[in-house]
């Protein structure tokens, strides 16, 4: 009998078969994320992404607009691209120089009538588009030239995500981070998404958000999620902002939205943070961060952070006191929400393949993780449907 | 399209730029909402009897579809039309009125999300006017940015109502003024000072990048700002499949050096087959007018695409083409008021 985690077999967590079907049916068949706007700055300016099974690269033309296509020579099938870069007007192969223009045609085939004798149709060798789009201050790609548009997909959680403009705020470079973490996808995602292990996992480190009054749900594959700042913070909530705000008042609250495949995000009063999920294997995967902040000057910052010392000097701490702990680098004595994670996901993984491995009953908080398990469930039917 | 003319009653009459232009409202009926169902971009032709002939002329419909159907008519220096609307037409006449028609249009979608750049000038504005108004109200994930050039402030159509868009739309909307001759005494200043060029759409591309990457690019003015427009965007590498373009009168039609020569066509129209004899120079659709045939025409200058036919054998010259998409060109689609022949044998088809 298969071993069932709540809607999925357990299978779905820990083996190869699981993993190629979602790369195919998932990550290549969604917009997925590519980086931030300010990424791909000026025409001529590209970057690349692996989406699924897809390498796909973004390059601005001279009309600003990008231009997304798969990064595949069309002679023998070399990455054309490399990670990020900048180019002029044209985009050489560098295996036989094969050059493409910022359209994607073919333009030039070097010793093209000594090698092709018979001639070679020059126009049916472009590049294979791809699409872009910019929401929220994201690039996103897509494989199919005509996609679904944005709008269908994220219209209607769009509004419940937070007042935030990221485009207008600045990146914290120090924040930008990618780490691996030992456990499947989803597991990282049903993670995020576990209102129950907010004031457990991290009794010391999130309580300035009140997890009792969080407000969440679903609107078709995406999650969303907002919580209100904890009485304690929030009686002086302007003056206890670590950095000045990045939205306008009254707003108050985080946001902490996971739209589908394991894009999520993490906004509050004075910041907005991406943690974009990649699986790897079956049990890796690569979260990224990146944080976004208010555009405001060095003093306006030094500022806030002497305002709200007084809040933030004894707050928080470890999960488990120094006695408690292993060693120096415990995370459950790290105080850091982010290693409490990480180390809980591990933990779960490392299980799912004893054959004494038996899920128990599903908490209220936890209806999220069922519920995304039916997404996956969901949109793999379709697919499957529709090939 | 609907040949028909239609007597509709004039409701009201709004001088606008200081009796320089004249917006006509049109009372529709509610049996005639279908037929006058209109998509932004697209004109209406009307059919007046002026000194004892017939004058018809085509005018862009100046309110997004849904709104009342109102015309905006710039008067032009000794215009027979423009200048009878602008001093003698008043609310309860009655004008004929064919219904809109036209290939430069919008059409908004609530799911599309789109970068949309307008650059018009002068009584361009009318279609775009429109156009705008339908992305404001119909796609509220897009925006909208409008390069308008003009002469000076005091000859800027719409001027009130644009402003108000940009109020009440501030994250969807932007408008720059472009002016050619800025006094020193004016009260505004615009954006940029010249003309709609090559310079000012590279600057307000840069300044205001496309967020939304399905970009559409629509171009409305006179034949010459149109042409360096596109031409503009083309040395961009804006591919041409997004630049939509319709010139509105003014410059007279450029002269060919291309001659015709005598032919003999056969015309389907209305079901049947008629055979026309068309004199070296002459146009299509003026042979065919003039074998009695009534075929569906109106401005009679290129713009229009009135009247459009399918050229399925024999080989024509076109003086101008403005209505037609390089893509109808290929396909076959001539604007028979600008065809002359060039072989001796012509099949041409009016019915689809």
């Amino acid at each position: 009998m298969t071993r069932m985690y709540h809607r999925l077999p357990v299978d779905a967590y820990t083996s190869q078969d699981w993993f190629d079907r979602e790369q195919q049916l998932i990550f290549s068949r969604t917009w997925r994320y590519a980086g931030l706007a300010e990424d791909v700055p000026e025409p001529g300016h590209f970057i690349s992404v692996q989406a699924g099974l897809n390498n796909i690269f973004i390059v601005m033309g001279r009309d600003h607009r990008l231009r997304a296509f798969h990064n595949i020579c069309r002679h023998r099938g070399t990455q054309l691209i490399r990670a990020v870069g900048k180019t002029q007007k044209a985009l050489t192969c560098p295996y036989h120089d094969w050059t493409y223009d910022l359209e994607g045609n073919l333009i030039s085939i070097p010793d093209e009538a000594k090698e092709y004798p018979n001639g070679v149709d020059k126009s049916c060798l472009g590049l294979k588009p791809a699409s872009v789009d910019i929401w929220r201050g994201m690039l996103f790609v897509h494989p199919d030239p005509n996609p679904p548009s944005l709008v269908e997909w994220f219209g209607a959680v769009d509004p419940l995500l937070g007042p935030h403009k990221p485009e207008e705020l600045v990146e914290y470079p120090d924040a930008r981070q990618s780490y691996e973490i030992k456990a499947n996808w989803k597991i990282v995602v049903e993670n995020y998404i576990d209102v129950y292990h907010l004031s457990h996992l991290h009794s010391n480190t999130l309580h300035m958000y009140d997890h009792a009054r969080a407000e969440y749900g679903w609107k078709g594959p995406h999650y969303h999620f907002w919580e209100p700042p904890a009485s304690d913070y929030a009686k002086d909530l302007e003056k206890n902002l670590p950095t000045p705000r990045a939205i306008p008042e009254p707003h108050i609250g985080a946001w902490v939205p996971m739209l589908f495949p394991g894009i999520g995000l993490g906004a509050g009063e004075d910041s907005w943070n991406i943690f974009i999920i990649t699986p790897l294997g079956p049990d890796l995967t690569r979260v990224e961060n990146r944080t976004k902040l208010a555009n405001a000057s060095g003093w306006e910052f030094q500022k806030q952070e002497w305002s709200s010392w007084s809040f933030w000097k004894d707050f928080g701490g470890p999960k488990y006191p120094d006695s408690d702990a292993i060693g120096e680098d415990d995370p459950m004595a790290s105080g850091d929400f982010t290693a409490e994670d990480i180390y809980a996901c591990e933990q779960q993984q490392k299980s799912l393949t004893s054959p004494f491995f038996e899920v128990g009953p599903a908490a209220n908080g936890e209806s999220p993780v069922v519920r995304h398990q039916q997404a996956i469930l969901d949109f793999l039917e379709t697919q499957e449907a529709g090939t | 399209m609907n040949p028909n003319f239609y007597s509709l009653k004039v409701a009201e009459i709004r001088p606008e730029i200081k009796g320089k232009a004249t917006s006509v409202t049109f009372d529709l009926p509610e049996n005639l909402s279908e037929t006058f169902r209109w998509q932004a971009g697209q004109h209406v032709t009307l059919r007046f009897h002026l000194n004892g002939k017939e004058q018809r002329r085509s005018y862009t419909i100046s309110n997004p579809p849904g709104a009342p159907l109102r015309i905006t008519v710039k008067r032009v220096a000794k215009g027979l039309v423009s200048n009878h609307i602008g001093d003698y037409l008043k609310p309860g006449d009655t004008v004929d009125v064919m219904p809109p028609f036209g290939q430069f249009s919008l059409t908004p979608d609530p799911v599309n999300r789109r970068t949309h750049y307008f650059f018009g000038a002068g009584s361009g504005i009318t279609p775009l006017f429109a156009m705008i108004n339908a992305v404001l109200k119909e796609e509220p994930h897009s925006v909208a940015h409008l390069i308008y050039g003009n002469a000076d402030s005091e000859s800027i159509i719409f001027s009130k109502e644009l402003d108000k868009l940009k109020t009440d739309h501030a994250n969807q909307f932007t408008l720059r003024h472009v002016l050619s001759a800025l006094s020193l005494w004016s009260w505004v200043s615009p954006w940029r000072k010249g003309r709609v060029d090559a310079e000012a759409i590279k600057a307000a591309v840069t300044e205001t990048p496309p967020v939304a990457q399905d970009v559409q690019y629509w171009i409305c003015g006179p034949g010459a700002m149109n042409a360096g427009v596109k031409q503009a965007l083309m040395a961009l590498d804006v591919p041409a499949n997004r630049i939509h373009m319709e010139s509105f009168g003014g410059t007279a039609v450029t002269a060919s050096s291309v001659t015709g020569n005598a032919a003999n066509a056969q015309v389907e129209l209305g079901g049947a087959t008629h055979e026309v004899p068309v004199a070296a120079d002459q146009t299509l659709l003026n042979a065919i007018l003039s074998a009695g045939l009534t075929p569906p025409f109106s401005c009679q200058s290129g713009v229009c695409g009135a009247c459009k036919a399918r050229l399925t054998k024999g080989q024509v010259h076109m003086h101008a083409r403005m209505a037609l998409e390089d893509s109808d060109v290929t396909r076959g689609d001539i604007l028979t008021c600008q065809s002359i022949a060039t072989s001796d044998k012509l099949s041409i088809s009016f019915d689809n």
